[in-house]
Order: structure tokens, then C-alpha cells, then sequence
């Protein structure tokens, strides 16, 4: 293409140019008409001899400032043009479109419209390809056959990048399939018509290019699979593009009706033997039905056969998801894991013939190959997150062999048989139906599992149960103690499939632990306060609680049909409770104090910009807690943020974390500080899922909230970080109100859901040594925690340590409060318990101004 | 001969077992029950919602003993299944009549 900076002939010129051009192409092209032979090639000719002209016209017309692209679309795109065809063109640019531009467009369009041609024309600035226009299925299917005509090839092919993707690629698809059955219902879906339009009509022309279109956005090959050989869909497309440019030189227009009185000329011109009009007009009428039943069958099978574009090189078929190009997919191991990926997106299988080739070339490949960066090591973890179709998918990746390659200790267990009285299965299989177990949760259990649904619903990464769950027996059959032999295997494995410390220890833990809760819940006298302790000990935080309560669950269940009862599945339930208690309401007497060993391996391990002595202050008076719930890293981080810290300073952090937002604030504690927090961050829409705060004896807080931003206001706009925290840190100095902000969306939302969780506020006098506990369940409406913790600094109290969940739509907040550094009396707690049913229950809002004495 | 079935706490299952084992009685039925007796359980709250934790989990143990050993099971099986709490289950003695072997039919004289 040449560059579009070319020299510049005025537009005058560049008429008479176009005038010198265009009309022989056309005395050409209708001698071929008149000789019956306008059909595929002619027409391709006279397309050439038109890309002329418009190249022509691009050099005449002005230089835009904007780099730009012409590009052919539709019937032009394909060569196609016919005497009287619109001339469809995108005329792209690469930014805004000005002044020059329009001076550009005008250069380039008008000598067209002089010529007396009816222009289709689409202008577009690139942003305009950023999304799908999906309400404008004629434009985006006349784009599947975009041909650059001239300008930036840089552009046309950016663009092009754009377009063709899968998602588009399904879009298109399925628009045609609307568009096809809405212009065969105005011929009442038949091609036998006595005067047939050899455009419109069942089996004329859109219908070879709606066959040629879904075959080159799902799959290249898909007409040589079909009924008909293409060699004829070409000569039947010929054949209807003789017809239509007899029609158009007759009519001298856009006229594609082969009506009763163009027959017995068509047939002449088209050189039908015969004594009779009568006799010429039935053989072409003859041709016409068998060629319109050729395009007619072939559009069918393409329709009925075509794979619905799901991913690169991957489509859906009534088979399953299987690779469009299989000898592209058998030396591309990397976008395996995506057949997979896409079939649990589909809801439907792997194909036979994926998994056949998967099969044949697996053993070729290091897990290297599979998994090259990151972005394929991440989405295999998210792979593994428990939903509809996961046990039916890895069992297909194990069958054929996928499964073990990625993660090799599988190979240990695949068919092992272990006999003792319990296991009816494999380990390979037990080992599939845990996770078919845990997906069954996700879909929402019937009955007695109901309640461990809740649990799975309220875990930050229930990929990790199912990682977990997917190693922890590799070890079986090696002798000794199998649990820590299968976290010993799994080591390296959880290294390449790329998980960071944190997560790795998680699963090392579970997997290393996976038979305790088991062994006491059915073993040890679980009413006995000690034992629980000492579970909670080694558990130390609720999510772990649950993976494990959910990790034992599955194994269990995936024993034999009868092996979880109800029985056992009560005594698992209870010990889950008494631990999850315990865990949560007597965390805030456990503190860090003096040395212990965990702090002494975090200063053995600190970078170097972190003192010792920093760190052991920093965590002084902490919860114990505090230690498991962060890894180190995370901790260097609090305590780098804790440095220099005045009054009414904020430090804070703000990062993704999986799919929620993590913000970190270290402060000093002062009056309202949580529920301004909160405020602010619910100000700007952000639902507070999950987090803590945390005080120390020396007043230094650390809150860490993880949320959703529904409304997209962090990716969306640029400042959005330094907007939070400006705000931040104006209302926690006082010098702005958070209770404005919020009254208009408190007012909106509020009211616009009905509550579908009724709220229970529990207080607890006794659980813990130091603090009255509020135990508070709730809809997870819109600027709940505020309200609460508003409510609670109101009644002069302080807010000392918080935990904050989610499940489902249930709000699940643990306040550990005091009041002048003791417990709540009786009367006090109940006034604030009162006053917090009444607000969470909407009968007593929020009072606007905070008071004065109140602390929080 | 007697029936002893005995209701006790989940974890002394093998305790009873092994206790039982030492007086040669190797005839055992386990079966997993819920109930209470004066225990009554308690209410357990989670999360805001209170949980009924009534009907408590234990196990049934059933063996079938000749008269001249009943004492010294019953004997076993407290000892074995005591823990000194409100909790630890109860002791049932019944009389049976007779015993059939089903495979053979043969009326077992114990």
C-alpha cells in the first residue's frame, strides 16, 4: 500500500483522474455483461480498476493530521462490485477527527458521489474499535471482509487485531444467524420464488457469503468438510453473479429481482440453447434452483457445523470445545489448559478429537511447555476454581493425560489401588471426587451440606481447597505418614504453577494437615474446651478453619457413597463451630508479647531496610493472630508503612489483590477513625468484603480492608488513588465530612433493595477477657460497616479489633469493643445493641454529626 | 443372655472396643446416634444465628453377652466410656431369648 504522505493533485485533477479511470472499467465490465460473462472474475477485475481510482482519489484528496487507513468492506471488500453496487468503505483514523480530517473525507468522497456512485461510507476513529459495536451487526458482518485499500497499513491492521477475536468472532456469527433467518422469513424460507432475487433470496448471493463468513470465523476448513464440494458453491456464485449484473445494466440500477420479463433476456445473454424463449427461460430457471440449492445445502451445513469461536484456535461443536486447526494445537501445549477452560465456560465437554491429540503429544512436552509465564501458570490456578463442570473436565484432562503433566506427583496415585475397609475408589479417583465434592457445594448442596455452602462461598481463593485437595494424597503408597509425605511431593509443584509464598504455605498446610480435623471430631472429645483450643491453635485463622473444615468434608465424602453421614457430618459441623468461636471471639486476649518464635524468624529474614528493633516494636501488643493472618512480606510492608507517623497522618497502600482491592492504612487511633474509613471508601462505591483492624496498647492501628469497586471508579480514572486517599485523609483530620458524601447513596441504595438477610446483633460479655464482643450479622448493604461503626463510636466506645466477611449476601462483622478500656456494663451494651438493631434494621439512621465526646 | 447397648461419647468408641476385646466379646454392633439424655446439649450461636445443638452426636454400642459375663461387660464399658462429665452416655441391659446364625440357621446357645 502506498504511504498516504504521497504528492497531492488538486481535487479537481484528482476528478478528472477519477472520471479517466472509472469510466472505461465500466464500458469494460458491461461488455462483459453483454457477453454473459460478469460473473467471479469479471467482477474481481473491475474491483482491481476501482481500488485504482480510489487510491487516485486518496493521493488528490488533502492530508488528514491523523494517520488513516481506506479500507474496502463488504461486497467491494470481497471483489464483488457489480454495476450499481454500493461502495462500502471504512475510513479509519487513527485519532480524533478534525478539521483536516473532514477536509481529507471530503476530498475522497466527493468525486465518488460526482461519479453518480451511491457510497456506503463508515467513518471511525480507532477508540471506536476499543468495543464490540454489537448493535450494529450489518456494519460489523460488511467488516468481515475489510481489505485495505490505502492509507496506514499500521492502522488497518491494529484495527483488524481488534476486530478479529473470538468474542467478536461468536458475535458475528450468531448476528448472521439472526440476520439469515429474518431475510429468508420475507421469502417465506424457500428458494423455490418464480421471480427470485439473486441477492436476497434463499440461496442466492448473502447466502454464499453467509456461508463463506462463518466458515472463516470458525473454522477455514469448514466447507470442505460439508455435503458440497466449494469448487461448485463457487460456480453457483458465479453463475448468480452473472445473473445479478445482467440485471443491473437492464434496470440501470441496484435491481437484483429476476423477474418473468428479464428471464427470457437473461437466458439470451447468458447463452441458453433453445427454439423457444419458453424452453431457454426453463433451463436457466433450471440452473438457477440447482445451483440456489447448492449454496442453500452448503449454508445449512455450515450453520449446523460451524464451531462457535471460544478462544484462539478453539471452537464449540456439539462434540465439545475442540481446536479449529489441530496440528497448530498439538505444538502449542500452552493453550491446552484453554480447551478446558472454555469447555467449563460452555458447559459442554472436550471434544474427543482435542483430547485424542492432547493424548498423542502430551509426553513431548516439559511443564515448561505448558505453562510458559506467568499468565498461563495464573490461569490454571483460576482454572481450578470450584464451579459446574470442574470434576467432569479434570477428569478428562487426567484421562488423556494433561492432568499429570501438570502436576507430575499425580502420576504417584494414578490408578493406585489402596485396600483397606473404607476406600471404594482409586486415589486418583478419591482424589477427583473431593473436588467433585466441593464443586457440588458451589452449585449450592441440597440438605445437610447446605451449611458447609456457606463456607465455601466466604473463601478469598477456593482454588487453593481445590489445589490442595488435587495433591493430598500424591503421597499414598509411599509408606510413613502419608498427609506429610503428599505436602512434601507437592513442594515443587505449587512452585511452578506459580503461587506466591503465602498461598504455597497455605496449601502445604492443608495438604500436610488434611486428617486432623477428622481425627478429632471423630476421635477425641471435642466438648472438651482444650482440645478445641489446641485445634484452633494450630488452625489460628478462620479462612484456613474453613479450607480445612471444607478439605475434610470432601475427603470424607469421597471415600465411599455413605461414608459422610449426617452424623459425622454434625460432629464435623460442631467442631468447626466451637474452633471458629474460639478463633473469633478470643483472639483479642492472645497478643504478641516478649519474643516469641515467630517474630525471631521474621527479623532472622528482614530485609534490609527493616531493623530488627522496628519490627519487634511494631508488633508489640499486636493479636498473635496478626502473625498468621500476614506473610512476612506483607508485614515488612505494615511495618514500613508504620514509620514517622503523626497525628491525623494516614500511611497507606492500595493494591489488587485476586479479583478485590486491598487498601492498608496505618494511623493513630482517634475518635470515629473506622467508621470514617469506611465512610470514604463506601463513598466512592467500593463494597467492603472482607478485613481487619487492629490496634496496638500504643494506639497504632492497622487496618486492611480487601473490596470490589463495582462501579470501576480506581480503573477508570487515572487519580482515583490520590482522590481516595485525599479524602482519607481530610476526613480523619476532621476537615471534611464523610456523612454528605454518603447521604445521597445511602438514599438511592438503601431503599432500592429490600434487606434479604435479617440483621442479629449478638453481644458477648464473656468470650474474651478484655472486650465486649459484638457479633454482628447483616444484609451486605451499601455502607453497612459505617453505619455500625458509627453507631458504636456514638455510645463513647472504642473499636479495638475488627474482623469483617462476606458470604454470599451476608455481612459477618466481629467487633471487639471497650469503653474507657474496660468491658461494656450490662446496661451499656444492651443500649448499644438496641440502637444497633434499630439501625440495621432501618428504623434509626445514622446520626449526621458525630458527638463530640464519643472515641472509636 | 443379655443384650448390652450402651450410648456413649463418639471418641470412646475404640476404648469400648478394646475394653470389651479383653473380656473375649468380639460380637459387636456400632451404629451412629443422635439424642439426649439429662445432658440436653446447649445452644451454640454462629455468625448471628443460634444453632440448635440439642440432639448430640454419640454412638450406639450393642453386644449380646452370656449371663455369667454381663457384670464384668457393664463393668467395661463404664470404665472405658467415663470421662467424669455430664455427657458420658448410659448402660441398657436387656434380656434375649435366643439367637439365630443365618447362615446356617443353627440356634446359637452362647
Amino acid at each position: 500500500m502506498p504511504d498516504s504522505q504521497g504528492p497531492l493533485p488538486s481535487a479537481a485533477s484528482g476528478h478528472s483522474a477519477a472520471s479517466s479511470i472509472f469510466a472505461p472499467a465500466r464500458r469494460e465490465l458491461c461488455d462483459e455483461i453483454a457477453r454473459g460473462h460478469a460473473g467471479r472474475t469479471a467482477l474481481a477485475r473491475y474491483t482491481e480498476r476501482f481500488d485504482v481510482l480510489v487510491r487516485q482519489l486518496f493521493a488528490a484528496a488533502p492530508p488528514p493530521r491523523q494517520p488513516v487507513a481506506v479500507v474496502a468492506v463488504g461486497g467491494y471488500g470481497r471483489r464483488q462490485l457489480c454495476l450499481y453496487s454500493d461502495i462500502d468503505l471504512l475510513v479509519l483514523f487513527g485519532g480524533r477527527i478534525a478539521e483536516a480530517e473532514e477536509r481529507f473525507l471530503r476530498g475522497l468522497l466527493h468525486p465518488l458521489w460526482d461519479l453518480g456512485l451511491v457510497v456506503g461510507h463508515h467513518v471511525r476513529d480507532i477508540e471506536d474499535f476499543e468495543r464490540l459495536d454489537v448493535d450494529n451487526p450489518e456494519f460489523l458482518l460488511a467488516l468481515v471482509d475489510a481489505r485495505p485499500i490505502d492509507g496506514s497499513l499500521a492502522l488497518f491492521e491494529w484495527f483488524a487485531a481488534a476486530f478479529h477475536t473470538p468474542a467478536a468472532h461468536a458475535h458475528v456469527v450468531d448476528a448472521l444467524a439472526t440476520l439469515v433467518d429474518g431475510r429468508h422469513a420475507r421469502f417465506n424460507s424457500t428458494l423455490y420464488q418464480l421471480e427470485p432475487d439473486v441477492k436476497d433470496a434463499p440461496g442466492a448471493l448473502r447466502d454464499v457469503m453467509a456461508a463463506r463468513t462463518i466458515a472463516a470465523l470458525t473454522d477455514p476448513a469448514l466447507l470442505w468438510q460439508g455435503p458440497e464440494d466449494p469448487a461448485r458453491l463457487d460456480e453457483a456464485e458465479d453463475f448468480l453473479l452473472r445473473i445479478r449484473s445482467v440485471l443491473h445494466l437492464d434496470a440501470q440500477r441496484n435491481h437484483n429481482v429476476l423477474t418473468h420479463a428479464l428471464q427470457e433476456r437473461v437466458a439470451d445473454l447468458l447463452g441458453y440453447p433453445g427454439p423457444r424463449p419458453q424452453e431457454r427461460v426453463e433451463r436457466l430457471m433450471g440452473d438457477y434452483f440447482r445451483h440456489a440449492r447448492i449454496v442453500t445445502r452448503s449454508l445449512a451445513w455450515a450453520r449446523r457445523a460451524a464451531p462457535v469461536p471460544v478462544g484462539a484456535n478453539l471452537g464449540r461443536t456439539r462434540d465439545g470445545i475442540r481446536f479449529i486447526d489441530v496440528r497448530q494445537a498439538a505444538v502449542q501445549p500452552a493453550t491446552w489448559v484453554g480447551a478446558f477452560q472454555a469447555a467449563i465456560d460452555a458447559n459442554c465437554a472436550v471434544s474427543d478429537d482435542a483430547l485424542a491429540c492432547i493424548r498423542q503429544h502430551a509426553g513431548r512436552f516439559t511443564i515448561d511447555d505448558f505453562l510458559p509465564t506467568s499468565a498461563h501458570r495464573a490461569a490454571l490456578v483460576r482454572f481450578l476454581k470450584p464451579r459446574a463442570g470442574l470434576y467432569a473436565r479434570l477428569s478428562e484432562m487426567h484421562d488423556c493425560g494433561l492432568l499429570v503433566c501438570l502436576f507430575p506427583p499425580l502420576k504417584h496415585i494414578t490408578s493406585r489401588v489402596v485396600r483397606d475397609f473404607y476406600h471404594k475408589y482409586t486415589v486418583d479417583e478419591h482424589t477427583l471426587l473431593a473436588i467433585r465434592t466441593v464443586e457440588r457445594l458451589a452449585v449450592r448442596a441440597p440438605g445437610d451440606r447446605e451449611r458447609f455452602v456457606s463456607l465455601l462461598q466466604d473463601l478469598d481463593a477456593p482454588e487453593l481447597l481445590v489445589l490442595s485437595l488435587l495433591l493430598h494424597d500424591v503421597g499414598k503408597g509411599s509408606g510413613g505418614d502419608h498427609a506429610m509425605e503428599s505436602a512434601r511431593m507437592s513442594r515443587g509443584t505449587l512452585v511452578q504453577v506459580g503461587l506466591e509464598p503465602g498461598a504455597q504455605e497455605l496449601v502445604e498446610f492443608l495438604i500436610a494437615n488434611h486428617l486432623v480435623m477428622s481425627q478429632i471430631a471423630f476421635r477425641r472429645d471435642t466438648e472438651d474446651p482444650e482440645i478445641v483450643r489446641q485445634f484452633a491453635s494450630l488452625i489460628a485463622v478462620e479462612q484456613r478453619l474453613k479450607l480445612m473444615c471444607l478439605m475434610t468434608v470432601a475427603d470424607i465424602d469421597a471415600i465411599g457413597p455413605d461414608t459422610l453421614t449426617p452424623w459425622r457430618a454434625e460432629l464435623l459441623w460442631r467442631l468447626y463451630i466451637d474452633t471458629y468461636n474460639h478463633l473469633t471471639l478470643g483472639y483479642g486476649d492472645d497478643l504478641i508479647e516478649g519474643n516469641p518464635s515467630g517474630i525471631s524468624e521474621l527479623i532472622a529474614n528482614r530485609p534490609r531496610d527493616v531493623p530488627g528493633a522496628e519490627i519487634a516494636r511494631f508488633l508489640e501488643g499486636l493479636p498473635r493472630r496478626y502473625l498468621q493472618l500476614f506473610d512476612p512480606e506483607a508485614i515488612y510492608r505494615h511495618v514500613r508503612l508504620s514509620r514517622d507517623i503523626h497525628p491525623d497522618e494516614l500511611h497507606l497502600a492500595l493494591g489488587q489483590k485476586r479479583s478485590a482491592w486491598e487498601m492498608t492504612v496505618v494511623t493513630l487511633d482517634k475518635p470515629f477513625l473506622f467508621s470514617n474509613i469506611c465512610g470514604v471508601l463506601s463513598s466512592f462505591g467500593m463494597d467492603i468484603l472482607r478485613g481487619h483492624a487492629m490496634t496496638n496498647p500504643n494506639g497504632l492501628v492497622l487496618d486492611v480492608f480487601q473490596f470490589t469497586d463495582r462501579e470501576r471508579f480506581l480503573e477508570l480514572n487515572g487519580d482515583a488513588r490520590e482522590q481516595i486517599f485525599r479524602l482519607l485523609e481530610e476526613v480523619v483530620s476532621g476537615r471534611t465530612s464523610v456523612t454528605e458524601r454518603l447521604r445521597g447513596r445511602e438514599q438511592s441504595l438503601v431503599h432500592r433493595r429490600p434487606a434479604r438477610v435479617v440483621p442479629v446483633v449478638h453481644c458477648d460479655n464473656d468470650s474474651s477477657k478484655r472486650f465486649t464482643i459484638l457479633d454482628i450479622t447483616a444484609d451486605d448493604a451499601f455502607g453497612l460497616l459505617y453505619r455500625i461503626s458509627r453507631t458504636i463510636s456514638q455510645h463513647g466506645c472504642d473499636v479495638d479489633l475488627v474482623l469483617i466477611a462476606t458470604e454470599g449476601h451476608k455481612a459477618i462483622d466481629v467487633f471487639h469493643i471497650t469503653k474507657a478500656g474496660a468491658k461494656l456494663s450490662e446496661p451499656e451494651h444492651v443500649a448499644l445493641a438496641t440502637h444497633l438493631q434499630r439501625t440495621l434494621e432501618g428504623s434509626h439512621e445514622v446520626d449526621q454529626e458525630h458527638h463530640p465526646a464519643a472515641q472509636g | 443372655m443379655k443384650l448390652i447397648k450402651s450410648i456413649i461419647r463418639p471418641h470412646k468408641v475404640d476404648d469400648v472396643k478394646d475394653a470389651l476385646g479383653l473380656l473375649n466379646i468380639s460380637g459387636i454392633t456400632v451404629s451412629e446416634v443422635r439424642g439426649h439424655g439429662k445432658q440436653k446439649g446447649h445452644t451454640a450461636v454462629y455468625r448471628g444465628k443460634e444453632y440448635d445443638v440439642t440432639l448430640l452426636p454419640k454412638m450406639e454400642i450393642e453386644v449380646v453377652v452370656p449371663d455369667a459375663i454381663v457384670e464384668e461387660a457393664i463393668k467395661a464399658v463404664v470404665e472405658a466410656a467415663r470421662t467424669g462429665e455430664i455427657g458420658d452416655g448410659r448402660v441398657f441391659v436387656l434380656p434375649v431369648e435366643q439367637t439365630y446364625r443365618i447362615r446356617t440357621g443353627e440356634r446359637d446357645g452362647m
